[in-house]
């Protein structure tokens, strides 16, 4: 265990390292078109969720971090341009070009959306800056359930096909995703119930009406303290160290390949300029390098490892190819119109 | 008696002179938060989260929570005197509160809506001391297949609603189901009826509609015949409630508080179910059913009473198990959570400090909008003293402004006006309106509850009656609508029978 706590920690070292070590190497350029410029003015950090959201919260929180620590002086403001699943946050930075006073968050729908819709991809239009939260997701089965991992799931939901109900949150989100990677990876077929966001499914879970749902770590450990659900496999790619976690096997010890999770970030409009994107970048690095902000991410059991502004948009475009083939399996994909 | 002493606890922590203020700050807030169109008080709520940074969680809590249920107060004023709903749950408000305020009883209406929602309030709360863990249980019980009736019963309600034809009323039910249609399918995700255009792929929301259908569409009315409106007059005298007044409205108080109480703890159904269902069976209740839909102040008091007590009912799943019950309660979890405290089941015994202290900080700011409310209703409603023409910018003001509020964008502005239009059409055609407005409401949860149900039973539709609440629901529905066939065949038959014996006689 302590092997695998050292290397997340020098990981994570590395990527913060990493990222300062890139913003010096920017800076150092010769001529100012490397050189951090910071805007004058409030910024608006624009999201695509209603106030309460998992990535609002981090916005909020990032946000509040960045200020009162002065890693940021301008005001920050986090701004909820809801609707069309994230497009119309979406559409009101990219059409923002070159503009220094706003910033994307980045999270999945941005990615899904256009997939789903049909719509013209969003993620390499913009400027990317940095990808720095990471969640991961746990199964959960009912406590009086008899399966008590995944291979058990498996063979139970083989018995009979769309026999395991699973809940989760609307069509085409990370729990269907989830849910689709499992259908793969056990070869069998779940009956997918989409409710109206991830507390009315997990209301559904608690109420005893589905046998399946995926959650984050903090929202199962709270529910497993209480006996009102167990956690049957944790979908990252090894086993997380902290002791609330450590006995949690992955889905990949378990013999099924299923290894997904969250990840947030920032985004700037079109053409922004590399003074900008410096700026930024040297703000997250200083951002997840607080001790406030490391305090948040262990609560919450989050990681935050940092994509700095240079690796940005090949991490991206890795990303939306990963999200591109789940959705496809799961039929979810509509061809992109010829641009 | 653990309860009780843990409620003192939590009466130390509300009465600091901090906490007094903070809820003092809320529910002010929330008062006229509530009575904008557009801002409800979820949205009231995000918008001052970043203000409890560096406040104490329970300072942080007790503010926010008072911008919740002050909302629910708030909203009553708009409806009223404007005829715009402040928030979703002041619909049913609107209906009579409106028609109360044009025969000059403004005041009373107002009244009877802070004693209403005060004396619901405060039960409701009562009821969070001693029941919470026990009722967030039965919260749970309620899945999928009770929201798809609950929803149903709703619009099967709403043909009672409106003076006219019930046929008239179904109309305006069945267009608004159709304008919910529009917007993305909520289980398969593919986009229906949006003509390509990204600002309806998320569906038409209830804000636009609402305050064009009433507020927009009343101004075009008013605008028409506006040199023969008199000024409403009210005298001081008519402003208060009289001693009749009150003995109209305890049952419906009652009846209305504890309807939305129930509904409030459902994760799922809000507010404004719970309005339109206590509304409706106040109706049923009431002496003079007639009057409903013209102005009846128990129906007033009714719904009023059910969105407050609603809006404290919410609380209980999210208090005992860590799950939004409304749009509000989710933004409270989203600022606890921020505030480092992580939601849950063990909430209770880890934090009690907190949650008795939030519980207690509720019954005193119950009590602070009860003080707010009762000597400015007559204030307000004096409002309407001023001539309607002077009075219509502002209302049209206040309405545009809403509508952009609700997403920031332009489109809902013309949404807006475009549904003004549609009520001017409908009140033309003496088609009522609210049926429309609550059908977009409950579409949603109707659809989706809907096909949950058949998902969760695999197509087989007994998962309807076998669950015990189900059924229950399910009966209640086939009740009402039998009900009134049935009266009408009786009275049809009583009718004939009397037609023949006149006949033999002549």
């Amino acid at each position: 265990m302590t092997a695998t706590r050292a290397e997340t920690y020098s990981c994570l070292r590395r990527t913060a390292l990493f990222a300062l070590g890139a913003t010096l190497a920017l800076a150092a350029v010769p001529g100012a078109l490397r050189a951090q410029t910071a805007p004058t003015g409030p910024i608006e950090i624009t999201t695509g969720t209603s106030p309460g959201g998992t990535p609002d919260v981090l916005m909020r929180r990032a946000a509040k971090i960045l200020n009162e620590q002065k890693i940021i002086t301008n005001p920050l403001l986090v701004q909820n341009r809801t609707g069309g699943s994230w497009m119309v946050a979406a559409n009101f930075v990219l059409s923002k070009k070159g503009d220094k006073n706003v910033v994307l968050c980045i999270a999945q729908p941005i990615l899904t959306t256009p997939i789903t819709q049909g719509l013209p991809t969003v993620y390499d239009q913009l400027t990317p800056i940095s990808m720095f939260i990471q969640g991961d997701l746990v199964l959960v089965v009912q406590p009086s359930s008899p399966v008590k991992n995944l291979k058990e799931l498996v063979a139970l939901a083989a018995q009979r096909e769309r026999g395991v109900k699973v809940a989760g949150a609307q069509s085409g989100s990370t729990d269907h995703m989830v849910a689709g990677l499992l259908e793969k990876a056990g070869n069998i077929k779940l009956n997918y119930v989409p409710f109206d966001g991830g507390g009315a499914a997990q209301a559904a879970f608690l109420g005893g009406n589905v046998e399946l749902m995926t959650l984050t770590p903090s929202e199962a450990l709270p529910l497993v303290e209480s006996d009102k659900a167990r956690i049957i496999a944790i979908l990252s790619d090894t086993r997380r160290t902290e002791p609330a976690l450590k006995d949690i096997p992955t889905a990949r010890e378990q013999g099924y390949d299923v290894v997904w999770g969250q990840s947030w970030g920032l985004a700037g409009p079109p053409d922004l300029d590399a003074g900008t994107v410096a700026f930024w970048d040297d703000a997250i690095a200083k951002l997840v390098a607080t001790p406030e902000w490391q305090a948040s991410i262990k609560d919450n059991f989050l990681r935050s490892e940092v994509v700095p502004a240079a690796e940005a948009k090949a991490h991206l475009a890795k990303l939306h190819q990963e999200h591109l083939a789940v959705l496809r399996d799961l039929g979810l994909a509509k061809a992109t119109p010829v641009q | 008696m653990d309860a009780l002493a843990s409620l003192a606890q939590g009466f130390e922590v509300a009465l600091t002179p901090t906490n007094l203020l903070f809820v003092f700050i809320g529910v002010t807030l929330g008062q006229i938060i509530g009575a904008l169109p557009g801002i409800g008080p979820s949205a009231g709520m995000a918008l001052l989260l970043p203000v409890t940074f560096g406040l104490e969680p329970v300072t942080a809590l007790v503010m926010l929570s008072g911008i919740m249920y002050g909302g629910m107060y708030g909203g009553t004023l708009t409806s009223v005197l404007v005829n715009v709903p402040g928030e979703a749950a002041s619909v049913m408000t609107a209906v009579d509160g409106h028609q109360l305020a044009k025969q000059g009883r403004a005041g009373a209406a107002l009244s009877v809506s802070a004693i209403g929602s005060f004396l619901a309030g405060i039960a409701a709360v009562t009821a969070l001391v001693f029941l919470t863990p026990a009722l967030s249980a039965f919260a749970l019980s309620f899945s999928a297949p009770e929201y798809f009736l609950l929803a149903l019963l709703g619009i099967t309600a709403t043909a009672s609603l409106g003076t006219g034809s019930p046929v008239k009323a179904m109309i305006a039910a069945m267009l608004g189901l159709m304008v919910a249609l529009v917007g993305t399918d909520p289980i398969q995700g593919t986009s229906r009826l949006t003509f390509g255009s990204l600002e309806l792929l998320e569906g038409i929301d209830f804000l636009p509609v609402a305050i064009g259908i009433f507020g927009i569409a009343e101004i075009l009315v008013s605008m028409e015949q506006s040199q023969h409106v008199e000024p409403i007059r009210t005298r001081l005298r008519e402003m208060w409630l009289t001693a009749k007044d009150w003995k109209d409205c305890r049952m419906a108080i009652l009846r209305g508080g504890s309807i939305g109480f129930v509904i409030g703890l459902m994760p799922g159904a809000g507010p404004t179910v719970a309005s339109l269902l206590s509304y409706v069976v106040e109706k049923k209740a009431s002496k003079h059913p007639e009057k409903f839909g013209r102005g009846a102040l128990d129906g007033v008091a009714a719904a009023e009473a059910a969105n407050n007590s609603a809006a404290h009912g919410a609380l209980v799943p999210m208090l005992a198990l860590g799950i939004p019950g409304s749009a509000s309660t989710a933004v409270l979890l989203a600022a606890l959570v921020l505030l480092g405290i992580r939601p849950g089941p063990q909430l209770l015994t880890d934090q009690s400090d907190l949650v008795w202290g939030l519980i207690a900080s509720m019954f005193v700011g119950n009590f602070m909008l009860l003080i707010m409310n009762l000597p400015l209703a007559p204030l307000f409603a004096s409002i309407l003293r001023i001539p309607y023409d002077y009075l219509v910018p502002g209302i049209l003001l206040i309405s545009l402004v809403g509508a952009y509020a609700t997403s920031l964008s332009m489109f809902n502005v013309g949404l807006t006006l475009l549904f003004g239009m549609v009520g001017y059409l409908m009140i033309r055609a003496d088609i009522p309106r609210a049926p429309l407005v609550l059908a977009v409401v409950l579409a949603q949860l109707m659809e989706t509850s809907l096909r949950q149900s058949l998902m969760l039973s695999e197509g087989s539709l007994s998962i309807f009656v076998q669950r015990p609440l189900s059924a229950l629901l399910a009966l209640l529905i086939v009740a009402s609508l039998a009900l009134p066939a049935f009266t009408v065949v009786m009275s049809r038959r009583a009718a004939r029978r009397a037609r023949l014996a006149s006949g033999i006689t002549d």
